[in-house]
């Protein structure tokens, strides 16, 4: 795959933003000579449209054919709008607000612009670099140590666990071969399996010695009890499953036999309570599991995101799908107001497949998610396939973009646009 | 005297109450005090008063909550749909979904499981993208690729989901702009009972006479949607549709069962920021073991089966020790509404099972006193 560089992506992605722009700003002037009266005149409007789309302007044919589509669009919009509002307000009101849709609509391609720059100068004051950076603090934050993630994002999951997971449960499947040391999302099965593993240890755990300390026994439960209500009898396919699942948790099989916490798992857990310690002879102590839904969840979250340079093809795309499309949606949400009505021209998919995916991009450089973006896919059916499964459905993707566009304001009323 | 169908499968809730009852005392696994001790005493008062009056309160309980908000007992669609969409809230939606994602049927597991999700997600897309309240073969196809060479998964998902939800066709012939050539597009649409239904809840109508699709209109519409038409059809539901809805009934009626526990003011549960004692009850544990989840589970699904589809149902369920595992799977379904919270199992107090519990409050407070 070729590995293009953060000029080349940078290009890419102001392409689209830059073309935009002046189909609003011309949308702008036009309504500005405007006579009000005329805004109830189709025709002059249709003959705009015919005119302006006619004009032999020497560009790509797929970006003259995507403006023309984009401002008949615009245009719609703005007779959808003088119809319905033109009973109860002036028009010379109407004019104005259209205008003032307009001046929004142009600031918030004017900040998608100036997201960052070129020569990535001044990268920490970057609307970009700051945006990534708000966002995985939330959900998918780094750090130096797998304690320290997983304490971060057990502090963060109070507000936004229902995100975090959504960001291990990628929307499409596509047949991979994963290399062994590779980590990929939840498929439904698993997700099964880790919410099995978890009743079972918080049921009625049986207790081994700890190969490393005899002094302490640790929980443990059998494999065959967490397939149990799936299957009759596992067989090697399974066991080989379990034990990599097993792993991204740092969970083990012992002696062949167990499944139980490894010696890690207990000093990460410990801290959140998840584990107590429980004294049942003089020289033996008992480690007693309490989990929540969250523990193993998220251990494999924290796991997913300290070795982040190991993820899956089918994670990589969907965790920077979700992180630009909460990047583009909180910038939105700061400038573009909601009653808008060039606000659905925003978040159609045919804008958004034209300007997310190189927000992937560039939300994988070095300096921000650190993720493998050759790995990246650009077919347009798969695109399309993972920006319809975005989270415009779920109510605490649209929590967590209220929360993004509050970091953010600042950061744009900054900017000066 | 021959002792009727439905004693008979009484007298078997009954029994595998007492064996439960039985297993919880031999073992230890709620470490809550007092924990075993409540959720035995809280058996014993099922075993003791449920049952009686030829099972009048088991009844009433199935009848009053559980049909009336998920399995309406009527043969209009709409009405049957109307009901479902009023017992909709945010946590009951879990519960419908768990419905359909674990057990309904295997076209149910096409359109609605983790994997199939987000079509359903792209199917409300595509409704509200029109303001018709209609969905286009073609719009649908660009969804997933080039809308003119669509591929045949594309093709077949869309006829899968056509037939899932019972939508009526139609179609019309339309020049291609690009091409200048004639084209056969067909539409979808819900029948026009079910459409008006819609249009009230879901459509708005401008001044203008514009309709635009409100933010309402989730993915849990179309379960609801399903779920009516699995009402309104039950005589002719397969076995597998059965089995997993007199699971899921019968589990919701035991986690509403559980007692509230009293929990110790040091118990670092009540530090913990993700249990919430206004909305959610710590309960016992020890039930969830499938030892006794296997002792439990499989007479009140009789129990279940015969009260929504009679003997024809009763025939279905099978209790074979392999579906007895498959029914344990409803353990760790609802895993939305019931939380592990620090090793403590909590059940989020959501409507069906407030109202469960208060009715059978009501007939043991009722009958304790007249014991008394």
């Amino acid at each position: 795959m070729v590995r293009e560089t953060w000029s080349d992506v940078l290009a890419y992605y102001l392409n689209y933003v830059t073309n935009l722009q002046p189909v609003f700003e011309q949308t702008q002037r036009f309504i500005l000579d405007l006579k009000p009266e005329s805004l109830l005149n189709r025709e002059i409007f249709e003959d705009k449209l015919k005119r302006e789309n006619k004009r032999s302007v020497s560009k790509v044919k797929a970006i003259s054919e995507f403006l023309a589509m984009f401002r008949t669009e615009i245009f719609e919009f703005i007779w959808n709008y003088v119809e319905e509002t033109k009973d109860y307000f002036d028009l010379i009101d109407i004019q104005d607000y259209i205008i003032d849709f307009l001046i929004e609509s142009i600031k918030a391609l004017k900040t998608l612009e100036s997201i960052t720059n070129p020569d990535e100068d001044d990268l920490r004051k970057t609307l970009l670099y700051q945006s990534v950076h708000i966002i995985q603090e939330k959900i998918f934050p780094q750090g130096q140590s797998l304690q320290d993630i997983y304490d971060k994002l057990i502090d963060q999951s109070i507000s936004y666990y229902e995100v975090q997971r959504h960001l291990l449960k990628p929307a499409a499947y596509y047949r991979e071969d994963l290399e062994k040391s590779e980590i990929p999302g939840f498929t439904p099965n698993t997700y099964k399996i880790l919410n099995q593993i978890t009743s079972l240890f918080n049921l009625d755990p049986n207790y081994y010695e700890m190969p490393e300390d005899n002094a302490i026994d640790i929980p443990v439960i059998l494999p065959e009890q967490v397939f149990d209500p799936f299957i009759e009898q596992i067989a090697n396919k399974e066991r080989t499953a379990i034990t990599r699942i097993l792993k991204r948790m740092e969970l083990r099989i012992i002696d062949g036999i167990f499944i139980g916490p490894t010696e890690r798992f207990l000093e990460l857990t410990e801290p959140h309570n998840y584990i107590t310690r429980k004294s049942v002879s003089e020289d033996k102590e008992r480690i007693i599991p309490q989990f929540s839904n969250e523990t193993l969840v998220l251990l494999y979250l924290a796991k997913t995101s300290y070795r982040r340079g190991f993820l899956s093809r089918e994670l990589i795309n969907w965790i920077s799908s979700n992180i630009a499309f909460l990047i583009y949606k909180g910038i939105l949400k700061v400038i573009v107001s909601d009653d808008n009505i060039f606000y659905p021209i925003f978040v159609d998919l045919k804008v958004e497949e034209k300007i997310l995916p190189y927000l992937m991009k560039l939300a994988c450089f070095e300096n921000y998610l650190r993720m493998d973006r050759t790995k990246i896919r650009d077919s347009v059916q798969y695109r399309k396939q993972i920006f319809n499964s975005l989270g415009s459905k779920n109510e605490y993707i649209e929590s967590i973009i209220k929360d993004i566009a509050e970091a953010l304001h600042p950061l744009i009323e900054n900017l000066n646009i | 005297m021959a002792i009727s169908l439905w004693q008979e499968l009484l007298q078997k809730f009954q029994e595998g109450l007492e064996n439960s009852i039985e297993k919880i005392s031999e073992r230890d696994i709620d470490t809550i005090p007092g924990a075993k001790e409540r959720l035995i005493e809280k058996l014993e008062q099922i075993k003791r008063y449920l049952p009686r009056n030829d099972g009048e309160y088991i009844i009433k309980i199935i009848d009053d909550s559980i049909q009336k908000s998920f399995f309406p007992r009527i043969n209009n669609i709409s009405e049957a749909f109307i009901k479902i969409l009023d017992a909709r809230t945010p946590e009951q939606d879990y519960i419908i979904q768990e419905l359909i994602n674990g057990f309904i049927s295997s076209e149910g597991k096409v359109i609605a499981s983790s994997k199939g999700g987000p079509i359903l997600d792209n199917l409300v897309e595509a409704f509200k993208k029109r303001r018709d309240f209609k969905i286009v073969d073609f719009q649908y196809y660009a969804m997933f690729g080039n809308p003119n060479k669509p591929r045949k998964y594309v093709i077949n998902r869309l006829k899968k989901i056509v037939e899932f939800l019972g939508l009526e066709s139609d179609c019309y012939v339309k020049t291609d702009v690009g091409t200048g050539e004639d084209k056969e597009i067909t539409y979808f649409s819900f029948p026009k009972e079910i459409n008006q239904i819609l249009e009230g809840r879901y459509i708005e109508t401008l001044e203008t006479g514009e309709t635009y699709v409100t933010d309402k209109f989730d993915k849990m519409v179309f379960i609801a949607f399903f779920l009516a038409k699995v009402s309104v059809e039950r005589k002719t539901l397969d076995k597998f549709k059965i089995n997993g809805i007199c699971a899921i009934f019968a589990l919701i009626m035991i986690i509403s069962f559980m007692p509230k526990l009293q929990i110790d003011e040091k118990n670092p549960i009540n530090r913990d920021p993700h249990f919430d004692a206004q909305s959610m009850s710590v309960i016992p544990k020890s039930w969830m073991n499938s030892d006794i989840l296997s002792e439990l589970l499989p007479p009140l699904i009789q129990v279940m089966a015969f009260r929504l589809g009679g003997n024809d149902w009763l025939d279905k369920i099978e209790l074979t020790e392999k579906k007895i595992k498959l029914h344990l799977q409803a353990q760790f379904l609802l895993k939305d509404v019931n939380k592990w919270v620090l090793g403590n199992m909590c059940r989020v107090e959501i409507p069906i099972f407030i109202e469960i519990s208060a009715i059978l409050n009501e007939i043991t407070v009722g009958m304790e006193r007249e014991r008394n």
